[in-house]
């Protein structure tokens, strides 16, 4: 028993003993410092996760940035979105040398962050030459305070290969009906009941004939949005905005969108959505897809991706999707191409406690440059890709290693790993030489299509779905930009009532849609009166407000 | 000695009885035993098959991918190790300070007993929240260390609840006749009492290597720029953060077509962390196990 | 004896006296309990500070006295909302179920575990029944789910099997269903892990007493009334206690991932209410708020709870 106890003490001091070399032994700092290379160590607090990093930045293409800027990168990658640790930061007062948030709104009147445009303005050229005058001017804060403290990590005029919503239809629904025209939601209607009355079960099982992805938050992105994107909205998130008067109006409210989600209604009533729609989880929506059995179904394209994949690997091809550019009738178009412009309120930012801003800028602006991000798409000249008569192409062997190497990004350090600190090309955006910066062209997207993708499409007089969708070119750009990414003030009332607005569309247009269709006026205005008790008209007004000052500030 | 030895006439209610007993426990371990079994099978089914759903208790496409993957991360094994060295170090420390206090609050006699239990109990109870509790971690210099796992939630008012339940429930008598002898509190404490809770001690060491092992948002909040630091909790949360952003525009930006985007899809994937969290916790649990659930002939030994 | 003496002493001689000699005597009980009562102080009590944060509007960042201060403007606004009082009343029913079933089950299931005698059968049992308690919420809800759908669910096709529904019924889709579905997935997750204090309790009685009881010729159900449930009383009272005390604490995960946008009426909780109105906000103050109200009324429910159980059984937790 004694020799127990004294074996067991024996243990305990010995772990203590190993937690105390492993607590001496590495001591940390947020501060910048140079490493025994000569290299200057930035430290950066990145809001999201990076699966691809590698540490000491020890990749081909990491190491080529070390060489060029001298910069060792020291990040960290939040797993909370930037929501807990960003307070916390601002609560101590010890921030990193960089800090890439989702809206910078805590940092700015903590006063965290410097002001980037006398630095841009110096030292960095590619920045400027990136974004433009107008695309600076979009970076100022506000009207009092024009200083830029948020650098944009988005892409810069990215044309998206995959339109990013619309109405998925099977292939094989299409082919039988000898490709009806798709263009209004009644066509769609008509379309899956035709379908499913001609084929009441599908390989044993029931057809489901439209079914959604409405497990929590993605209730928003599918169901909720069809109401504008059926009307010819732009996304703005929850609100509306008027494009000639910048009047915001919470979407629901517009009268047409009422019509949309009556469309909803029918098609409950007749037998024709998943009866389940409003109740299964993610997984369940998409093995419902993967069985192959769901005829139809509305949402943004990256909701689709799993779904797809897995039929495409059990040789459903048949059963995949197609994308339509759906509305509720052929007055109005869908504007998923619309552009909104420079997109500005996420990005990075230098803080207070930055030693050499001068360096971290400059590092920003190598980001920035042509070369870089050419190397950041595809790779390394003569490792990764090879130019030849002038143009770059990615040799055989590299492409299939592109395609199949889960690791290839982290092996090599192309792409997100770097090109997620600074603006970047978007798709489509050419370089000096005229090729594209992305290695997303429109002729890969096509010899990736399936057989039967590429039969469908033609039978519709289109390469790519992209095609049937009304181009970015028929819409102007919108002066406001995204309405989501306009931050609302901290402990404001217009958050709140913002909040409160959200859970009562999550519960009453569902139940809407499902109310027997003599009672949908019935709910249709119980709902229109909750929106109203909670005071949704103030919340309106301010954010129009919000918008108008916007678009003065970024019109200047 | 257990009184599964000597039976003596066993009536016919208890024979129903025994027999109804087994068929509902019996019931009880298939239904309860399906979640698990559950998770076993996606977490070692291919990722892009488990997508189609209607997996239950055998994997459609045997695969073990799922775990490679998982794997192949780095500090993996740092996380291991500290997550042994808080589990060892916060349980051991933690069910020895709790169970002192626990005495102390056994001892009708004791004069401060009101005072400290009140203290200690009311702390279940609130929380100064995140940012406050923070700070206080910082001010404390606990930020980067290892002692952060350890230190704040070593007095825990629900333990010593229980555990001084337990010992109200031990005869006066055996401590005082050490008394008698002369032994201080602490000694009778240690020597006489100590032993008798083995059952007590044992649940109370589950409960806090539990709730050591699981815990990652310490680490998230506290030390997550020292990967010397980090714990297997909050690697794996990492990957599960990872595997879950598969679906976000940005994060595909560079992937280059539709074979690569989700090649693995994050159901399986977490079926895998789940099962790498579980898996330890398993192995050790019968050494653990042994003490409350054979109590009899243990406890009998005491004399 | 010690009592008598004790309470002797005390009429004669002052408080401060009795106080000291005690402290003399006990100088070792002090020794081991006062540390860490300061312990928590620091660890638990200093930052209650922060409470403060429920009377300003507050702003990471910005010094103490340069908050604004607000008195209790979102306490006001807290007891005028709504939807606030929606999700106390959720919270109070399902925490009111869980303590009705969710506490007495696992009790019932560590006697019946008790009396198996094949101790193999026993070990295994109870090894699989904790099993599920490491299956996060978010697996088992879907579980659930899928086991109450009506394309294909388990429950279902079972009832229509036996012909108690004509046709699948939608329990997800129905409101009055929701607390019901909640407490028992709890029950079927946490009932193995939440037994095992019972089975410790049971573990720790004295095996004399049950050959005593055999002597005396009593069976099984007299030996669990006699002996097993007196045995365990003081444990299962003071989980009673502490578990009244945290009725309005209770989690919202499980309720979260359960419920959806047909139920929500019934699913939302107020630790979900705080976090989409407070924390979700970055409303700090509002948060913190909920949070003092939470935290006086499981005080006020545990010492209520404390003083009854006190009196009545003469067990208590403090």
């Amino acid at each position: 028993m004694r020799l127990k106890k004294l074996k067991l003490g024996f243990i305990l001091f010995f772990l203590l003993l190993v937690v105390a070399c492993q607590d001496s032994g590495n001591e940390t700092t947020n501060k910048s410092e140079t490493t025994s290379d000569g290299l200057t160590t930035l430290t950066v607090f990145d809001s999201d996760a990076n699966p691809d990093w590698v540490e000491e930045m020890e990749t081909p293409v990491g190491k080529r940035i070390k060489e060029d800027t001298g910069v060792l990168l020291d990040p960290e990658f939040d797993i909370e979105g930037g929501q807990t640790k960003i307070p916390l930061m601002i609560a101590s007062g010890d921030y990193p040398d960089m800090i890439v948030s989702k809206g910078a709104d805590q940092l700015v009147d903590a006063d965290a962050l410097i002001d980037l445009a006398p630095l841009i303005d110096e030292h960095a050229p590619n920045l400027k030459k990136m974004l433009g005058e107008d695309g600076l001017n979009r970076l100022k804060w506000s009207e009092e305070d024009p200083s830029i403290y948020v650098l944009t990590t988005a892409p810069v005029d990215n044309e998206q290969i995959t339109p990013s919503y619309g109405a998925w239809i099977q292939h094989a629904v299409v082919k039988e009906l000898d490709y009806p025209k798709i263009r209004t939601l009644d066509d769609l209607k008509n379309v899956v009941k035709e379908y499913k009355e001609l084929h009441p079960t599908i390989d044993g099982q029931k057809t489901i004939g439209l079914t959604m992805n409405t497990d929590s938050w993605r209730i928003q992105s599918s169901f909720l949005n069809s109401g504008f994107m059926m009307t010819g909205g732009s996304d703005d998130g929850e609100y509306y905005i008027n494009p000639d008067t910048y009047e915001a109006t919470l979407h629901y409210r517009r009268s047409i969108e009422k019509e949309v989600f009556k469309w909803w209604n029918e098609m409950n009533s007749e037998g024709l959505i998943d009866p389940e729609m409003f109740v299964q989880k993610n997984d369940q929506f998409e093995a419902k897809l993967a069985s192959g059995r769901v005829l139809a179904t509305i949402g943004p394209d990256y909701l689709m991706a799993n779904p797809q994949q897995a039929l495409r690997e059990a040789g459903m091809e048949e059963r995949m999707y197609g994308v339509y550019p759906v509305t509720l009738n052929e007055e109005f178009k869908n504007r998923s191409y619309q552009s909104n412009g420079l997109q500005v309120g996420w990005g990075i930012s230098i803080t207070k406690d930055c030693e050499d801003p001068v360096k971290a800028i400059k590092f920003l602006d190598y980001l920035a440059s042509e070369e870089t991000q050419i190397m950041l798409n595809w790779g390394i000249e003569g490792e990764h890709y090879e130019i030849k008569d002038g143009k770059r192409m990615i040799p055989e062997d590299e492409w299939e290693k592109r395609n199949s190497d889960k690791d290839y990004l982290k092996k090599t350090g192309i792409g997100f790993n770097f090109a997620r600190f600074a603006p970047r090309y978007g798709d489509g955006v050419l370089d000096s030489t005229g090729q594209p910066f992305t290695t997303n062209t429109r002729e890969l997207a096509i010899q990736n299509q399936t057989d039967t993708e590429n039969e469908v499409l033609k039978a519709y007089g289109a390469e790519l779905w992209k095609d049937l969708f009304p181009s970015a070119e028929e819409f102007p750009v919108k002066p406001w930009g995204a309405a989501y990414n306009i931050s609302i003030p901290a402990n404001s009332e217009l958050q709140t009532i913002n909040q409160r607005a959200l859970d009562i569309t999550k519960q009453l247009v569902p139940k809407a849609t499902l109310a027997d269709p003599s009672n949908f006026n019935v709910v249709w205005e119980e709902y229109m009166t909750a929106l109203k008790n909670v005071n949704i008209d103030k919340a309106e007004d301010e954010y129009t407000e919000l918008i108008r000052q916007k678009v003065e500030l970024w019109s200047e | 000695m257990s009184r599964s030895y000597k039976l003596p006439k066993v009536s016919k209610g208890e024979k129903v009885f025994e027999i109804v007993n087994y068929i509902f426990l019996f019931l009880v371990i298939s239904i309860t035993l399906y979640p698990f079994l559950n998770v076993l099978a996606i977490s070692l089914n291919d990722s892009t098959d488990t997508v189609r759903g209607s997996i239950y208790i055998l994997p459609r496409e045997f695969t073990l991918s799922n775990y490679f993957e998982i794997l192949k991360y780095d500090n993996l094994v740092t996380g291991f190790i500290n997550s042994v060295l808080r589990t060892v170090i916060g349980t051991v420390l933690g069910v020895f300070i709790q169970a002192m206090v626990a005495f102390t609050l056994s001892r009708n006699d004791f004069q401060g007993r009101k005072f400290v239990s009140t203290t200690i109990v009311l702390t279940m109870y609130f929380s100064g929240g995140l940012i406050p509790g923070y700070m206080l971690v910082r001010d404390l210099g606990l930020i980067d260390s290892f002692w952060v796992y350890i230190l704040p939630g070593l007095v825990s008012a629900f333990n010593i609840i229980i555990i001084r339940s337990f010992m109200d429930g031990l005869p006066y008598s055996l401590q005082e006749s050490a008394k008698m002898d002369g032994a201080n509190d602490f000694v009778i404490f240690y020597r006489i009492i100590l032993p008798l809770c083995k059952p007590v001690l044992a649940t109370i060491a589950l409960f806090v290597a539990v709730g050591q092992w699981n815990s990652w948002f310490d680490t998230y909040l506290y030390n997550s720029m020292n990967e010397s630091l980090t714990t297997l909790q909050y690697e794996l949360m990492k990957i599960m953060d990872n595997t879950s952003m598969g679906g976000s525009q940005d994060a595909n930006m560079m992937r280059h077509n539709d074979e690569q985007v989700n090649r693995v899809s994050p159901q399986s994937i977490k079926m895998a962390i789940t099962m790498v969290t579980v898996i330890p916790i398993i192995c050790v649990y019968p050494f653990v196990q042994k003490y409350f659930i054979q109590g009899m002939t243990l406890g009998a030994v005491k004399q | 004896m010690d009592l008598v003496t004790k309470k002797d002493i005390t009429k004669k001689k002052s408080r401060l006296s009795v106080f000291w000699k005690g402290f003399k005597n006990q100088k070792m009980l002090y020794l081991m309990s006062i540390p860490f009562v300061a312990w928590v102080f620091v660890f638990n009590y200093l930052p209650v500070w922060g409470w403060t944060m429920a009377f300003q509007n507050y702003i990471p960042g910005k010094a103490f006295w340069e908050q604004e201060w607000v008195g209790l403007q979102h306490f006001i606004q807290l007891f005028q909302d709504e939807r606030f009082f929606l999700a106390l009343r959720n919270t109070l029913a399902m925490s009111f179920l869980g303590l009705l079933f969710g506490f007495t089950i696992p009790i019932i299931f560590a006697i019946l575990l008790n009396e198996v005698r094949n101790s193999f059968f026993k070990r295994v049992t109870q090894t699989v029944t904790y099993l599920p308690h490491f299956v996060s919420w978010v697996v088992v809800a879907g579980i659930v789910t899928k086991m109450l759908s009506t394309d294909g669910g388990i429950i279902n096709d079972l009832l229509v099997g036996m012909g108690i529904l004509d046709q699948p019924y939608q329990f997800m889709a129905d409101g009055k269903w929701f607390w019901g579905i909640v407490t028992v997935s709890d029950i079927w997750k946490e009932m193995g892990w939440n037994a095992i204090i019972f089975l410790a309790a049971i573990a720790g009685l004295d095996p004399q007493l049950y050959e005593a009881a055999k002597v005396d010729g009593a069976n099984r159900f007299r030996q669990i009334w006699h002996i097993t449930l007196p045995g365990i009383r003081p444990t299962i009272l003071v989980v009673l206690i502490l578990n009244i005390g945290h009725l309005i604490q209770i989690g919202f995960e499980k309720q979260m991932l359960l419920s959806n946008p047909l139920v929500i009426e019934y699913a939302e909780v107020l630790e979900l209410y705080a976090l989409n109105y407070g924390i979700g906000l970055g409303q700090f103050s509002y948060g913190t708020a909920i949070g003092i109200f939470n935290s006086v009324v499981s005080i006020v429910l545990l010492l209520l709870a404390n003083g009854i159980f006190k009196r009545y059984s003469n067990q208590s937790v403090m």
